[in-house]
């Protein structure tokens, strides 16, 4: 899969094709508004992603033109701009995600997967690792085609989980994922672990694939056994 | 005191001063005059007695109305040269006629007759009641003190009524003036030189203060947005390195404190671009909300979230509170102001959510100590060791409360903390 990574800073340019290229795309680059519009002009892509503050233009305005053109790359805007004008403009636009800056790689590398799936497989969604799937639609877990039983915060972990295969994925941020914003001072996270435990458990009776590791001092990492 | 009382409170006590003197020097020159006009008229009645006596011819009587009196006696020569001198007294005098004795003045003369013999004359005159004169000066004086302090009031009330206007038109209008919201501009024209130079000065000033917020508003906003890309590119860094399969444990730990350092300057910086976009009015979208519901739901994430610290949880909602706000933003406002409570509630403590029509109170269990009112809705005030926190909830919460004119306001009641959000409907 093609992808053109439009953002003018380098060090954030750098570091954000290093992780795509590890998870397996193929990453163009562009620094500025008119590089990325000859680079549109000449190639298509599978995802474009977007840095609105362009030094040498607005980055909706691309994001217009290519709508206009009526092509259909997906777009994910990355503002530092956490604002939610910007936001509702670009989705407006025809943007497919919005992330503010600065935001987790493996955030990152979810929201990918999700616009291009989207895309794919034309509405009927699943997400699949190792032998496990999720039907987000209906809110359904299955294992091996059997329809496991998982409560709600069970639910949301696993997929947040499954959108990260084999990143780390950070207490703190899975918590702002699942219970919401502002757990920003939670200072014991008991209530993840009594969660993850649970999850885990059912995993393994259902005969689960997919194993979740604890990182000590970061969070977890979700694995597919071979 | 208002500048009115403290001019007539000035004035009058000046006043008082002004005519006790006053009135002592006018008591004391009137009994001069009348000393001297009664003097004049002794000296002239002993002549005529002196003349008359040295001619021989009768004295004159008793009785003609005049209540004057005089005798003669004689005296040895040794005792005319001691009191040549003429000697003026003011004496009580028995008056014959009236049968009592009254004020008099008195004049002691010698003389000598034809035949070289020594006399000494003493004539007397009824004159006025010196009591009489001071208690009727006295009681004009403080007639006149009490009517002229009236009139200071009163002119005084006028006088600042109409030349002061533009004092007070000022002074109500620095008291309406908030800084970084544009109210009324000042308006007030006047004549008075130092009115004008007042209201150039004020003027002048709330201009430099407008001008200094704005740009350290700026500044925040600025420094935020700028830190905003090199926070991300340090975070993304961190993450790609954590995910080298040949760190060692120790090392993914070292690197996990630092994420955390990284993730708090993140939520840090965040927390104050959120604060500039609340002062900056970015939140225009209105909408109803119930406060009510939104504690609720944040109770409800919270109580999962701090269950390990088994606080008991008390909601009483006597009415529906409803405020028409930024929904974001009532968020932030109700969800810091509970956030705090489950934080800082010791183990084993209560919260009690108390919710009327136009308020909302949070008490909870304190550790024992209040807090400093003067300080904790300033941004970044914590307490010592407090690593997690930004110092800025409860200072979002303020500038929330603020943003729509409702009150917020923190005491200390029986060991709790209380918070309280008053509407003023």
């Amino acid at each position: 899969m093609k992808i053109l990574l439009i953002e003018d800073e380098p060090s954030l340019r750098e570091i954000i094709r290093r992780f795509l290229e590890k998870e397996r795309y193929i990453v163009e680059e562009a620094a500025g508004y008119y590089e990325a519009l000859l680079k549109t002009e000449d190639h298509g892509y599978d995802c474009i992603l977007l840095d609105i503050m362009l030094p040498d233009g607005n980055g909706l305005k691309l994001l217009e033109h290519l709508k206009n053109e009526g092509r259909r790359e997906n777009v994910i805007i990355i503002s530092a701009r956490d604002s939610l004008d910007d936001k509702l403009e670009g989705l407006g636009l025809g943007a497919d995600d919005y992330l503010p800056k600065p935001f987790h790689l493996a955030e990152l590398g979810a929201r990918i997967k999700s616009v291009t799936r989207r895309n794919n497989n034309n509405g009927e969604m699943e997400i699949k690792a190792g032998n496990v799937t999720i039907l987000p639609e209906k809110f359904e877990v299955r294992v091996n085609s059997e329809n496991i039983e998982l409560n709600r915060k069970e639910y949301d972990i696993l997929a947040y989980f499954m959108g990260r295969i084999n990143h780390i994925v950070d207490k703190e941020s899975l918590a702002e994922s699942v219970w919401g914003d502002n757990m920003d001072q939670a200072d014991n996270f008991d209530f993840i672990y009594a969660q993850v435990k649970n999850l885990r458990k059912k995993l393994r009776e259902a005969g689960a694939s997919l194993e979740i590791k604890t990182i000590y001092g970061f969070g977890y990492k979700m694995t597919v056994e071979e | 005191m208002k500048l009115v009382n403290r001019i007539t409170y000035r004035l009058s006590a000046a006043l008082l001063i002004l005519f006790a003197v006053w009135g002592a020097l006018f008591y004391f020159i009137m009994i001069e005059e009348i000393n001297d006009e009664a003097d004049d008229t002794l000296e002239d009645y002993s002549e005529v007695i002196i003349s008359r006596k040295r001619r021989g011819i009768d004295m004159p009587g008793y009785g003609n109305g005049t209540n004057n009196q005089h005798y003669i006696m004689e005296v040895s020569e040794k005792y005319a040269e001691k009191y040549k001198k003429d000697r003026f007294s003011d004496e009580m005098v028995y008056i014959k006629e009236k049968e009592e004795t009254e004020p008099a003045r008195v004049l002691k003369t010698i003389f000598e007759d034809e035949d070289g013999r020594f006399y000494e004359l003493t004539v007397s005159i009824p004159t006025i009641e010196k009591d009489d004169l001071k208690a009727t000066i006295l009681s004009w004086m403080i007639i006149l003190y009490g009517v002229l302090l009236a009139a200071i009031v009163i002119i005084n009330a006028i006088v600042s009524h109409n030349s002061l206007k533009p004092l007070y038109k000022l002074l109500g209008w620095l008291d309406g003036y908030r800084l970084g919201k544009s109210g009324v501009p000042l308006d007030n024209e006047t004549s008075v030189t130092e009115f004008r130079k007042l209201n150039e000065a004020v003027k002048r000033n709330t201009e430099r203060n407008e001008k200094m917020y704005e740009q350290q508003k700026e500044f925040i906003s600025n420094a935020s947005h700028e830190l905003q890309t090199p926070l991300a590119v340090c975070r993304n860094r961190l993450e790609m390195l954590a995910e080298d399969n040949r760190l060692t444990e120790e090392q993914l730990e070292e690197l996990g404190k630092t994420m955390q350092s990284v993730d708090g300057m993140i939520k840090l910086n965040k927390t104050l671009l959120l604060l500039t976009k609340i002062e900056n009015g970015q939140f225009p979208e209105i909408s109803e909300i119930s406060v009510n519901r939104l504690a609720e739901k944040t109770v409800e994430d919270y109580s999962e979230i701090f269950s390990y610290k088994n606080i008991s949880f008390v909601l009483r909602e006597t009415a529906e509170f409803t405020i028409e706000m930024n929904e974001t933003l009532a968020s932030v406002m109700i969800s810091n102001l509970i956030k705090n409570a489950f934080l800082h509630t010791a183990d084993n403590g209560e919260i009690i959510i108390d919710i009327s029509s136009d308020s909302f109170i949070i008490s909870n269990t304190s550790h024992g100590t209040p807090l400093d009112r003067e300080k904790i809705f300033k941004r970044f005030y914590k307490k010592a060791g407090n690593e997690k926190s930004t110092g800025l909830g409860l200072s979002l919460s303020a500038s929330v409360c603020a943003r729509y004119g409702l009150t917020l306001e923190y005491s200390f009641e029986k060991n709790m903390h209380i918070f309280k959000i008053i509407s003023k409907k």
